[in-house]
């Protein structure tokens, strides 16, 4: 039996959602600490939040798969202390999401942060603010455009996720089967038409996602040339 | 009280910068002499190795590990084109850094909002956005902030860069009360020699990242041997004194110069008799006679033997009788200039510039 698709849609967007909404705290504090200059291993740091925008995302969902299957060193351990399992349900789904569209967020959420004049932060550590209130009080508040596109632009590459979910999460109908994969889906079995309809209403969400993204930050150049 | 001692590479640029300063103070040099460098590491925005100690604590000592991050030394930056925070209000602005008095601290303007945002002329600005503020607007919010942060020492940079000289008079004047009224000493950097000596009484000359004079500023300012090139110091006469009368008939105001003499400037009904002014006149202002002037329209004329000639960039400085002169290489060969010869040193009244009245 197949969802339908509204349950699809449904699915997708909760599991896009929940990604999103698991990368936001850690995404946007990277951002910060690789906005700030001078400590060590930052070149580092950057370039591991940065491979998983880069290698097939197959790769990353066997890495997934390697280290939260119920042999792997954190999936065995979950499931010998708490009794869970991971792989292949839905929430190896939210993961295979939350760590491909890590990078995107933290380099919007980055490139933000660092248009803010650094003046502006030295005045408010001179008033008084330490580095994390600084951050929470004037940096973030200049920069929550770009913050806000970041994640925006998190959820987009969620929604249409495919080779890291298929790996860890695999593709079962009901359960752990998002749009891109049913659309994978219905093509392997003949329903092409299918196929395409679900197609078109990815299409649709992104398209959506990605409109609000630009007017967000057409929004921000205009605040940034007053 | 205020020592410094800092040291910091950036790219080709080394700063080494000591000196030790009591009361209202001013960096000043060139632009590019590190000005602004140098109060940046003193505000702990720069970390900068070496020492500073104010009023007896030691914000840093790199040598034994000690530095005070900026939100702990608790000073009031003034920056350059004021660096409001944008998403805030004016109101919230000033409040932003707002710190309550301390017991045994006298009181004073400090922490009291209302008395600051009227010494400031800030309440028409208060529901306003910095975005819509003009440039002396958002300066004077930028110092009512720092000022409500009472902090221990008030440093400013460039407090007039682009204001026209109105707004820049009544920006200094706003400076000038403000920091009276809070008893808070200040440090100023800036390229302008008027601006310095309107503010401070203890001037620090910075160029090329080394001080090369420090103390009050009519010594520093006057003494031999000032900096080597395009210092602001470089050309200036600049003494102390006291309104001594007004002669409105003869179109003159008399100042007695600390250290004796008078200088005869424009009549000016404002400077009060008894109040201390500071006065300036540039070097090429200055006439050179080797006979006693007769016949001369220059109501200031001092003898002197000349104490030294120095030539530079193209022109011949001579100093004598307190004064330094600037003449083209041409006027000094033909009066046969030397040290030792007796000259006599005259200035219009016009040339002389009140820059503190």
């Amino acid at each position: 039996m197949d969802a339908g698709p509204w349950r699809l849609i449904l699915f997708t967007v909760e599991v896009a959602a929940a990604s999103t909404a698991l990368v936001f705290v850690p995404g946007v504090l990277v951002a910060w600490a690789l906005s700030r200059r001078g400590w060590p291993g930052r070149a580092l740091v950057e370039a591991l939040v940065t491979v998983p925008l880069v290698v097939p995302p197959t790769a990353v969902g066997l890495a997934l798969l390697l280290v939260l299957g119920p042999a792997g060193p954190v999936g065995g351990w979950l499931r010998e202390t708490l009794g869970w399992e991971i792989a292949f349900t839905p929430a190896a789904v939210v993961l295979a999401c939350a760590v491909v569209s890590f990078p995107l967020l933290v380099r919007q959420a980055r490139s933000a942060l660092e248009e803010v004049d650094p003046g502006l932060l030295g005045v408010a550590r001179t008033l008084g603010r330490g580095p994390l209130a600084c951050f929470v009080e004037v940096h973030a508040p200049l920069a929550w455009r770009g913050i806000l596109a970041g994640a925006v632009l998190a959820f987009a590459r969620a929604l249409g996720e495919f080779g890291a979910t298929i790996l860890v999460a695999g593709n079962i109908p009901g359960r752990t089967q998002t749009l891109a994969l049913a659309i994978f889906q219905r093509v392997q079995v003949g329903r092409e038409r299918e196929a395409l309809l679900l197609a078109g209403i990815s299409t649709a969400i992104a398209f959506a996602t990605l409109l609000w993204v630009e007017l967000l930050t057409r929004g921000r150049e205009r605040e940034l040339s007053r | 009280m205020l020592s410094f001692d800092l040291r910091l590479a950036l790219g080709g640029f080394e700063l080494r910068a000591a000196a030790a300063v009591g009361g209202p103070a001013a960096v000043l040099g060139p632009s590019g002499a590190g000005k602004s460098t140098l109060l940046q590491a003193i505000a702990g925005l720069r970390r900068a190795e070496g020492t500073v100690v104010l009023g007896g604590e030691v914000l840093q000592d790199t040598d034994h590990r000690l530095w005070l991050p900026p939100e702990r030394r608790r000073l009031g930056l003034v920056p350059q084109h004021g660096l409001l925070f944008p998403h805030l209000t004016v109101r919230r602005n000033l409040l932003f850094g707002r710190r309550g008095r301390r017991p045994g601290e006298p009181e004073g303007v400090h922490g009291d909002f209302e008395a600051l945002v009227e010494a400031l002329e800030l309440a028409p600005l208060l529901g306003r956005y910095p975005r819509s503020l003009s440039g002396g607007e958002a300066r004077r919010v930028a110092l009512g902030r720092a000022l409500l942060s009472r902090p221990r020492l008030l440093l400013l940079d460039e407090p007039t860069e682009g204001l026209d000289a109105e707004r820049a008079r009544r920006a200094l004047a706003h400076v000038r009360r403000a920091a009276d009224a809070l008893r808070t000493p200040l440090l100023v950097v800036t390229h302008k020699l008027d601006e310095a000596l309107a503010l401070a009484r203890e001037v620090v000359l910075l160029e090329a990242g080394r001080v090369v004079a420090a103390g009050p500023a009519g010594e520093v300012l006057t003494r031999r041997g000032l900096p080597r090139g395009p210092h602001p110091a470089r050309n200036a006469n600049v003494v102390r004194g006291t309104v001594a009368r007004h002669d409105p008939e003869a179109g003159v105001s008399a100042v007695g110069i600390e250290g004796g003499g008078t200088v005869l400037v424009p009549h000016d009904a404002s400077l009060a008799a008894g109040s201390a002014v500071v006065l300036a006149v540039d070097a090429e202002e200055v006439l050179v006679s080797v006979a006693e002037p007769a016949g001369l329209s220059a109501r200031n004329v001092v003898a002197g033997e000349i104490e030294s000639i120095e030539e530079l960039a193209g022109s011949v400085y001579v100093r004598a009788g307190g004064w330094v002169a600037r003449l083209t290489p041409a006027a000094a060969r033909e009066l046969s200039l030397a040290p030792g010869r007796r000259v006599w040193m005259a200035v219009k009244s016009h040339s002389w510039r009140v820059v503190v009245g």
